[in-house]
């Protein structure tokens, strides 16, 4: 830009000189305009007089301009007068100007606010002043025969692009042209305008622009317009009256013709350069900057994991550095908001070429676009550089009002651009989102959604995106209360423009992490966002093709934005996760997706993430809630598994599966007959005749090996809690199915990767898994496996005493280890032995005694009374010198500091299983969905996930220090050796594995 | 991390440690990936693992370790500039101990892509040993 800025001296003169010329010609052609025109006006005996009285410098360039190219165009030829269009609304509103009645003060003041819009023509005026005052005439002529087109005040159609728009008038115009004028009634609207506004403002400089408001349709709210810079009101229609609207206006028609325009244009650059500080002013005000940068997109920002996600373009840094990118191309970011996005770019920057080789100053490029852009100068002046013209008082930046009035313009690129700066506007701040709110904007864009043209419902979901992000719930509710959710849904089945899907999803996603309007998006959105988006970006299909191979999903934002919506509205209780369940295709998609993350090995993003945390959802409670369940409970379950044992004696109550038997037998064999088990581990599981579908997918074995895969392969932290906590919800209850996922998950070798697991820096992931072992303990064998090789990591999970360990666990955590504990010793000495040899005793007194935490004290006072009531360890006790009192409750009354209970919260993990059903309602061992566990709970909130983001990334640097070698390697021979029967993973499941792996 | 300046400079110190009787170093390992296409690399083999049949593992001297070893270093790439030898059984990676791991879990943490350095802690038989034995056997291939 700034090579125009400095043209030389030389060259300004030349084109001058150029332009005086050029204005001679256009004189004379003027001239003879005027003649027509005031024949014109005499026989329509109108007060034209008034109207062609004034005339200002700035509106006779336009004007000259116009008229030249009027005249070197044959008047049949539509498509140059097309190109003309954007000038002979110009003259419109020069005839506003004109009513100033002829004083030359006001002349001169029409000139200096011109000056504001359009620096560069303003020397340009003053050298052909003379001039100016004769075209004044013609100027006005011009001005009456536009009227007709609106006579209502709206020039232009609605509905209509822009350039259509403008065709559309100029044909009329045309034919106007053709019966040679005006309308006296059009004439009249002029008039009356003009008397209307004149008095009241012609004193102030402001004066002109209103009327330009007046003229181009803002009649019946000139109130809210008055104080509109005029930057902002007329720009959408006169581009060319600033010296950036002229060019526009040239570059408009250069493209087509060039050899016609370009040394017309060519002067104007010598003439921004005599008036320099203007001249650059302008470029720093057309700046777009403000709305294409700070789009929608980073409105989710701490929602966005983009390191996760592996999407640099879209990361903060990037779209940090777009300032400066903007001020290489100002005005092009206006009508497109996307102007980062660099095949936008691209296309831009070729755009630009036209113009720059037509020797205008690329700030004003894109006339087409620059037109319409009324918003992007506001945007200019937000920009960094706007210091220059913060100074001009001129200038200032719409207030609210008046950007949120103007998204019921009747002009769709207004209304467009009015939304992109409301976006911009509201991008991350909360309180000019509660203005809008307050303001009642938020239902005039929820209007826009509707709306036919793509540019006006993209830049009205886009504002809608920013102002849903953030933890103001009433911006969401708010644009739920205006229907604004069944109309972003209409939106999505509407349009197959990818950018305003993402838009659409995103602020879904964004609504959706509002407890209230979850059942809302479920009821106008799940069917909608499955079918148009998780079913066919998971690349499941319903009736697989057998030619084709089966398609991979593709983490695409639109698909991470609809399963991130869907991962919150998964959480609203079992009425949701009903209708998840039964969503025709969601859990096969879903299923199929992950698979294809498996398969491929990409499983750390965003996408897998949110995948899972839907399915670790919606298997909450699947052994109550799914249809049919009653049919697989498994009758053992009303007595307690857990206190049976390996005597117990169950009924065969025949199910519907022939495994019942061999469960039964696998819960009353030893744990020595492992020949038994690799039967009955093949024939336990159930045989289907057709494929599984739907919400059975969600329990079936199967997917123990995929949640197993994602244990293994993934290093996302909350993938790896939710594919842990999908294990916890499988095998929880007691139905047939959780007795097949307890067995499969051994079976599978999936003991060793959970208890592999329990190491993890991550507390929720330690605390998943502990749950998860915990339930799956239900099964003896697994409770064996368990308690001789898990054990070690349980403890050492464990605080000593006051001191915490490295990890620094939650009390959470360390509540779910110890109830873990209990579980794995009830019902088995041996494991209690283990428990001792771990060096537990030590701790679990020390919690016992010492702990802050009420809970932490309970769940640990219950390990003790369990390890003391094996009567066969007491004595190995007694010699390490223990006794009973250090196995007994604390009295209650000891204050435990300031810690406090949540109520129920200790069913989360104190309880075990169901056992305890009756007293303690739903099943303990169950994951606990969002909606119980509170705002911190496994909700999908942004901000705690970009938090987990950081904490993942700092985490390796600590490993060292909390992994001593020595400790692992003595540990795991000690346990070896102590327990050589057993081997962690079932002799009968190993499978040959890669013995040598290149990393 | 950023205390970690030097690349490719195996040995910062030395350990001698009695272990059955033969003669033992631990050395730490730095090794920095390289970028490989998509995926970065570090340029060695590792066999062993508690899921892993012991009794083939080359390098083992007791046949019931279950350790993680290096079994191929290629040529040029970032481990053998960083020192690591065929034959190194790997104590820890990052601090994670690997000497009771299973095969995978070992490859996984070697293999973090969010990580671009792995330090590692090995052990290692006099060259001579390792030498002699790799040299008796044929190398263990899948």
């Amino acid at each position: 830009m700034e090579e125009y800025d400095v043209p030389s001296a030389a060259s300004i003169l030349a084109s001058v000189k150029e332009q005086e010329a050029r204005f001679e010609r256009l004189t004379r052609a003027l001239e003879e305009e005027r003649r027509n025109v005031s024949l014109q006006l005499d026989r329509g005996s109108l007060p034209s007089d008034r109207l062609a009285g004034g005339t200002t410098g700035m509106s006779n360039q336009p004007l000259a301009w116009q008229q030249m190219v009027m005249q070197e165009q044959s008047p049949s030829n539509q498509t140059s007068l097309a190109m003309m269009q954007e000038p002979q609304e110009v003259v419109e509103e020069t005839v506003t100007i004109e009513e100033d009645p002829g004083t030359p003060t006001s002349h001169v003041s029409v000139v200096t606010s011109d000056d504001g819009t359009t620096r560069r023509t303003e020397t340009k005026d003053h050298l052909t002043n003379m001039k100016v005052t004769k075209m004044v005439k013609t100027v006005t002529t011009r001005t009456v025969r536009q009227v007709p087109l609106g006579p209502d005040g709206l020039p232009l159609p609605e509905g209509s692009s822009p350039l259509g728009s403008y065709t559309d008038s100029i044909d009329r115009r045309y034919m106007k042209n053709g019966d040679r004028f005006i309308t006296p009634q059009a004439n009249s609207t002029l008039t009356r305008s003009y008397n209307n506004y004149a008095d009241s403002y012609s004193d102030t400089p402001d004066t002109q622009f209103r009327h330009y408001a007046l003229h181009e349709g803002y009649g019946d709210v000139t109130e809210n317009y008055g104080s509109l810079s005029r930057g902002v009101n007329y720009r959408p229609y006169r581009p060319y009256m600033a010296a950036g609207g002229y060019r526009p206006e040239n570059s408009y028609t250069l493209p087509i013709r060039k050899e016609d325009y370009g040394h017309v244009a060519q002067p104007q650059v010598p003439m921004g350069s005599s008036t320099v500080d203007l001249n650059r002013s302008q470029p720093e005000r057309f700046q777009p900057e403000p709305y294409g940068l700070e789009d929608d997109r980073r409105s989710l920002g701490p929602d966005e994991e983009e390191p996760f996600d592996l999407e640099p373009d879209y990361s903060t840094a990037n779209r940090r550095t777009l300032p400066g990118r903007t001020i290489r191309e100002p005005l092009r970011n206006g009508p497109r908001v996307r102007g980062y996005e660099d095949p936008i770019e691209a296309e831009l920057i070729d755009e630009r070429h036209p113009y720059i080789h037509g020797m205008y100053p690329a700030p004003l490029a894109l006339p087409e676009r620059g037109s319409l852009a009324s918003l992007d100068r506001m945007g200019g002046r937000r920009s960094p550089s706007i210091d220059s013209i913060r100074k001009d008082p001129r200038w200032r930046d719409p207030d609210l009002p008046e950007v949120i009035a103007m998204l019921g313009h009747p002009i769709d690129p207004v209304k467009s651009n009015a939304a992109a700066y409301l976006q911009h506007l509201c991008y991350e701040n909360d309180k000019i989102k509660k203005e809008v709110r307050q303001l009642k904007g938020i239902p005039v864009l929820a209007g826009l959604l509707d709306h036919p043209k793509s540019e006006v419902h993209r830049k009205a979901c886009g504002a809608l995106r920013n102002i849903s992000f953030g933890k103001d719930h009433d911006n969401k509710v708010a644009i739920k209360n205006c229907d604004g959710i069944p109309a972003l849904v209409r939106l999505m089945r509407k349009t197959n423009d990818m950018e305003v899907r993402e838009l659409i999803t995103g602020t879904l996603w964004n609504l959706s992490s509002f407890e209230p309007l979850k059942m809302v998006i479920i009821n106008h959105g799940l069917q909608t966002m499955t079918n148009e988006v998780i079913i066919p970006h998971s690349g499941w299909e319903h009736e697989p093709n057998e030619d084709s191979k089966p398609r991979d999903a593709e983490w695409t934002t639109v698909f991470k934005n609809t399963s991130g919506c869907l991962r919150n509205v998964s959480s609203d209780g079992a009425e949701a996760r009903r209708r998840l369940r039964e969503c025709e295709g969601l859990v096969d998609a879903l299923l199929h997706a992950l698979q294809s993350a498996v398969g491929k090995k990409d499983m750390d993003n965003k996408s897998v993430e949110n995948c899972v945390c839907i399915m670790r959802n919606l298997s909450y409670h699947v052994h109550k809630e799914v249809p049919g369940a009653e049919k697989f409970q498994d009758p053992s379950a009303l007595q307690g598994p857990g206190s049976a044992g390996t005597q117990r004696k169950k009924k065969d109550d025949a199910g519907c599966f022939g495994g019942k038997k061999a469960k039964e037998e696998w819960f009353n064999q030893g744990r020595k007959n492992g020949e038994h088990d690799k039967n009955y581990d093949t024939l336990d599981l159930p045989k289907r005749t057709e494929p599984t579908k739907g919400f059975e997918l969600l329990y079936q074995p199967e997917v123990v090996r995929l949640y197993l895969s994602l244990l293994t392969e993934s290093q996302n932290y909350n993938t790896l809690e939710a594919a842990a906590g999908a294990l916890q919800n499988l095998s929880a209850g007691h139905w047939t199915w959780s007795n097949y996922i307890r067995a499969t998950v051994r079976k599978e070798k999936g003991l060793p990767i959970l208890v592999e697991l329990l190491r993890s820096d991550s507390d929720k992931v330690v605390r998943a898994v502990a749950i998860a072992l915990r339930n799956l303990s239900i099964d003896r064998r697994n409770k064996d496996l368990i308690g001789s090789y898990a054990m070690r990591d349980l403890v050492s999970n464990l605080p000593s005493g006051q001191q915490r360990p490295a990890k620094n666990l939650e009390e959470d955590t360390v509540v779910a280890i110890l109830n873990t504990i209990h579980e794995i010793i009830t019902e088995s000495s041996e494991n209690a032995r283990s428990l001792m040899t771990a060096q537990a005793i030590d701790k679990l007194v020390a919690i016992n005694r010492t702990s802050q935490s009420a809970r932490e004290t309970k769940a640990a006072s219950h390990v003790l009374q369990t390890v003391w009531s094996y009567k066969e360890l007491r004595n190995a006790l007694t010699k390490d010198g223990w006794n009973k009192t250090h196995f007994q409750p604390i009295a209650t009354g000891t204050p435990k500091g300031s810690k406090s209970c949540k109520p129920g919260y200790d069913d989360t993990t104190l309880p075990l299983m169901e056992k305890n059903q009756g007293s303690r309602g739903c099943g303990s061992g169950d994951m606990i969905p969002m909606d119980e566990f509170g705002p911190d709970g496994y909700s999908t909130i942004d901000q705690r996930d970009s938090n987990l983001k950081y904490k993942s990334s700092d985490g390796s640097a600590d490993l060292q220090e909390r992994e001593p070698l020595k400790n692992d390697t003595n540990r795991k021979h000690y346990i070896r050796s102590n327990r050589p029967a057993v081997s962690l993973v079932d002799a009968c499941d190993v499978k040959p594995q890669p013995v040598d792996s290149w990393v | 991390m950023s205390g970690w300046v030097c690349a490719a400079q195996p040995s910062l110190f030395m350990i001698h440690k009695g272990e059955g009787g033969t003669q033992h170093t631990v050395q730490r390992i730095e090794i920095h990936k390289l970028q490989d296409g998509d995926n970065l690399i570090l340029g060695f083999s590792i066999g062993g693992g508690i899921d892993q049949d012991s009794n083939q593992n080359p390098f083992s001297e007791d046949k019931t370790d279950k350790g993680i070893y290096v079994t191929r270093v290629s040529k040029g790439g970032p481990a053998e500039v960083a020192g690591l030898r065929m034959g190194d059984k790997i104590m820890q990676v990052n601090g994670w101990d690997m000497t009771m791991v299973t095969h995978d879990q070992a490859r996984k943490k070697l293999t973090k892509k969010n990580e671009d350095v792995v330090r590692l802690l090995v052990t290692r038989r006099s060259l001579e040993d390792v030498v002699r034995q790799s040299m008796m056997q044929h190398p263990h291939t899948n």
